[in-house]
């Protein structure tokens, strides 16, 4: 047993596995404005192509060729624009709502899909570079977007705001706020409630942005890890085990995680604008 | 790994560490777990009650799952941040 173990913390010991090093971001093209950093790094790259692939899919999907005999094309365009008509939209945001926020609840539905998909798919967009035939070419990795908290956090706030806007342009700011504090409180529990409700609406931000972020992140680090233990134990028995385990976690993400975060961001998106536009009371 | 590192080389506020957040991420896995399952049983069993309404409850399924993961998430990141910060 000594020995095994002794085995096992020499292995780790000489090989150097950072699972944690493809989160990095160094600044490719480093532009500072100020205070402000908008240096250029793997995940904005990644954001340019999930906007591009997202316009260019929409377009392609819905803006041509369509008829009253659908193509297949067609028929998925309108299959997914159902779903999230009667999925997300109409549950959750109030009949005179819709008209106003269904194009911001559906395009962050494609925008985090795409992000997520684009996440799981290898691309040579890296910070390592290997040599192949005298070239300097960067590795393949996966990274997804939402694995970085900036960006999960800058699409929260802008359901935060959006939320706050409609909620005082329907309500005005009295009747708004008024209605953050459940009704039939009695006056001498005011105090206690109108800090946690204050709290909760930020709870929101906090959730809404952490939930994205760490789903993606444990994804791409299970992943990693499972791959990582051939490395971390030095041999290649652990293969017979740590591959399909790898794969089983990829196809796991792929086809149920990536959509679901997707659905459940846009559909709390939908949620909130909607409690702010028709608050119950 | 690092838990046998540090055992190895008697660096036990390390091994504290690794150990109480190993603990913590499987307790908030707990919960969670839990949670997923009762969401899924009740699923079941409201579609095998009542067939015609698993397209009004899937979303409400999906919703509900993804609220209860979170919750290993929260867990998984006050873990990684006391483990990184302390």
């Amino acid at each position: 047993m000594t020995a095994l173990l002794n085995a096992i913390v020499l292995a780790a010991n000489t090989d150097n596995f950072h699972p944690q090093d493809e989160f990095d971001l160094p600044a490719w093209i480093s532009i500072h404005v100020g205070p402000l950093d908008l240096s250029v790094n793997k995940a904005v790259v990644y954001l340019w192509i999930g906007g591009l692939a997202t316009i260019l899919f929409c377009v392609w999907i819905m803006r041509f060729g369509l008829s009253l005999t659908p193509s297949r094309r067609q028929t998925t365009g309108e299959a997914l624009y159902d779903a999230v008509q009667s999925q997300i939209v109409e549950t959750s945001l109030p009949s005179r709502a819709i008209s106003t926020w269904f194009p911001y609840v559906a395009s962050l539905f494609f925008f985090i899909w795409i992000l997520n998909l684009i996440g799981f798919i290898p691309l040579p967009i890296s910070n390592d570079t290997f040599h192949i035939a005298g070239l300097k070419v960067p590795t393949w990795g996966i990274y997804a977007a939402t694995a970085n908290l900036s960006v999960t956090l800058a699409l929260a706030l802008i359901t935060f705001l959006a939320t706050h806007e409609e909620g005082i342009r329907h309500n005005g700011v009295r009747g708004y706020f008024r209605s953050w504090i459940p009704a039939g409180v009695p006056k001498s529990l005011l105090p206690l409630i109108v800090p946690l409700e204050v709290i909760s609406q930020f709870m929101r931000l906090i959730s809404l942005s952490v939930r994205l972020f760490a789903n993606m992140l444990a994804g791409h680090m299970l992943i990693l890890v499972m791959i990582g233990l051939i490395f971390i134990f030095s041999s290649y028995a652990i293969a017979v085990i740590a591959i399909p385990a790898a794969i089983a976690v990829y196809i796991f993400e792929v086809a149920i995680v990536v959509t679901i975060q997707a659905f459940v961001f846009a559909l709390l998106s939908a949620i909130y604008i909607g409690g702010a536009v028709e608050p119950e009371h | 790994m690092s838990v046998l590192l540090a055992a190895a080389s008697g660096d036990l506020p390390k091994l504290g560490k690794a150990i109480a957040f190993g603990v913590g991420v499987g307790l908030g896995a707990v919960g969670a777990g839990i949670g997923i399952g009762n969401i899924f049983g009740s699923m079941i069993q409201a579609v095998a009650r009542q067939p015609e309404l698993r397209g009004e409850l899937t979303g409400i399924q999906w919703l509900g799952f993804a609220l209860t993961e979170a919750v290993v998430f929260y867990a998984l990141l006050g873990g990684l941040l006391a483990y990184v910060l302390v």
